[in-house]
């Protein structure tokens, strides 16, 4: 008996996933033959299918037209994300914790922060053209901004989220100031601080799309942009699902390392 | 009483310390640095601030006006995008049949960046209004279809169960049970989707645009003239908080059974 239920809920599930492929493949087919066989809309305005695979196996090896290949961009992309996401984090966490357990810290750094926090980073980018060029610092500094926000705010609200038993228990267990933050409210604050991390990355991702359209000689929203004034929409489809790829890749790699450290559950 | 009035007295106490003390370095640093070369003192931009409200920046626009265009475009999108948003959000999590066939094409748009379609909607849609709603419809649509679907897959069976015992309909259940426990969800994806949105707006107008509050920062840009860009910035940073107090509000209204974190 309850194996049967299994095996007709296993059947269940099988079709919906053979539903889901027929879909994908459905929406291939519709967008093949509108493009490629009747041709309903112009090919500079949408490619078939076929066509964006073609470019973006040949953006592998191809300088043309913009300058670099794929991989290339991507790396140029990625360094400044990195750079700027890194720094952003490394100063963002702490202080937001500092924020959140000292109340001196709060005072003096709160009132700033809540002037910084509403402006979108994106609005900052001609700021940092003006200051810095079109230059690598540029787009790092506009990173960090975009990153340090959500940091801060996150692995704030993380501290002050902190159960008040659990530090009355540690409290009477002896535990110093110190130890209470280290070894109860940092570890409960955890999975907000990774929600924070997350967002940071998607925010600053944003942001670096933002100034590379707006300003740059490299990158993979320069791809799209080079896309765009050329009417090539296939490069720009290629940018824009290589982009795409990329999150989906770092969001994998966000769910395994917060899988490895962080315990209990994962912040709303 | 007396000492929560006392607290807060204190903490705007620090609070304008703070402000002050920024507005001061900042002027210091513009008056006696080579920072002054680059950037506007405070009060110059306060008062070009002032004289834009009366004055045009660019052509005939005022900020006021520059600020209208930029939310009326938003307004559009976002408001497009709730709609479409909540509708696929909700079919995707109580239908199986909807799920299957829409949610692999959604996971191939959600992880693209929004600011990503400008160049394809401007190849698509031309400059004009449409490539701009456009984008600031994917803006919002993603971010609330996600919440919308989280909240619509975690409606409590027990509740609906309860519901179908004392008689109600599938449409009775779904109006009394499905919606208003997922509107929390919604809410929470359209806060997001808002901030997302306004966001977008200014990305767009960026890119390509002859009006709008983020056309004034480019302009200035290109002008270079810091001040205006400051000027911009400023009011970006007081309608985005606006628009997020505007939220928060309509949810505590609309949904007072059930507030989400302070």
């Amino acid at each position: 008996m309850n194996t049967e239920k299994l095996n007709t809920a296993k059947k269940q599930k099988r079709k919906y996933q053979v539903i889901s492929l027929l879909s994908v493949c459905v929406f291939l087919l519709v967008w093949y033959l509108a493009t490629a066989v009747f041709e309903l809309v112009p090919a500079y305005s949408l490619p078939s299918p076929v066509k964006v695979l073609e470019t973006f196996i040949t953006k592998f090896h191809s300088k043309a037209p913009d300058g670099a290949t794929l991989p290339k961009h991507f790396i140029s992309s990625l360094q400044v994300a990195m750079s700027g996401y890194v720094l952003g984090a490394v100063i963002g966490v702490p202080l937001g914790i500092a924020m959140g357990w000292f109340k001196v810290v709060d005072k003096i750094i709160r009132p700033v922060f809540d002037l910084l926090k509403p402006i979108p980073p994106i609005a900052l980018i001609p700021v940092m053209i003006v200051v810095f060029g079109i230059s690598l610092q540029a787009k790092a500094v506009l990173i960090f901004f975009s990153t340090v926000i959500p940091c801060i705010l996150n692995s704030y609200s993380g501290i002050r989220q902190t159960k008040q038993i659990h530090l009355w228990v540690s409290q009477t267990f002896g535990a110093s100031n110190m130890q209470m933050l280290f070894t109860v409210a940092i570890p409960s604050a955890l999975p907000m601080i990774f929600a924070g991390l997350r967002v940071a990355m998607g925010s600053s991702w944003m942001a670096l799309v933002a100034a590379e359209l707006l300003a740059s000689t490299s990158g993979l929203g320069y791809l799209i942009s080079i896309g765009r004034s050329l009417l090539r929409s296939d490069l720009i489809l290629v940018g824009i699902f290589s982009l795409g790829m990329i999150n989906i890749v770092i969001t994998a790699i966000f769910n395994v390392v917060e899988k490895r450290f962080v315990r209990g559950g994962k912040a709303e | 009483m007396k000492i929560k009035l006392k607290e807060m007295g204190n903490s705007l106490f620090f609070s304008l310390i703070g402000i002050a003390a920024i507005l001061i370095l900042w002027t210091l640093g513009v008056k006696f640095t080579s920072v002054g070369l680059l950037l506007p003192t405070p009060l110059e931009v306060l008062q070009r601030m002032a004289y834009t409200f009366s004055n045009a920046i660019g052509r005939e626009l005022t900020l006021p006006m520059h600020l209208a265009v930029s939310l009326r475009r938003v307004v559009i999108g976002f408001s497009l995008a709730s709609v479409c948003g909540v509708v696929l959000g909700i079919a995707m999590g109580r239908f199986r049949m909807v799920e299957a066939v829409c949610k692999p094409l959604f996971e191939l748009v959600r992880p693209i960046p929004s600011v990503a379609w400008i160049p394809l909607a401007i190849v698509w849609f031309g400059i004009g209004e449409t490539a701009k709603t456009f984008i600031i419809f994917m803006a919002g649509f993603v971010n609330i279809v996600v919440n919308t679907y989280a909240g619509a897959k975690q409606v409590d069976e027990n509740m609906l169960g309860v519901a179908y015992m004392l008689g109600a309909n599938e449409i009775q259940a779904f109006f009394h049970v499905v919606i208003p426990s997922c509107v929390p969800y919604i809410f929470a994806g359209m806060q997001v989707g808002l901030s997302t949105c306004w966001m977008a707006v200014l990305a767009a107008e960026m890119v390509s645009s002859t009006e709008g509050i983020g056309w004034t920062i480019t302009a200035g840009q290109e002008n270079g003239d810091m001040t205006q860009i400051f000027v911009g910035i400023i009011a970006i940073a007081v309608v985005g908080l606006l628009l997020a107090v505007l939220m928060r509000w309509a949810e505590r209204v609309l949904c007072r059974w059930r507030v989400r974190g302070k």
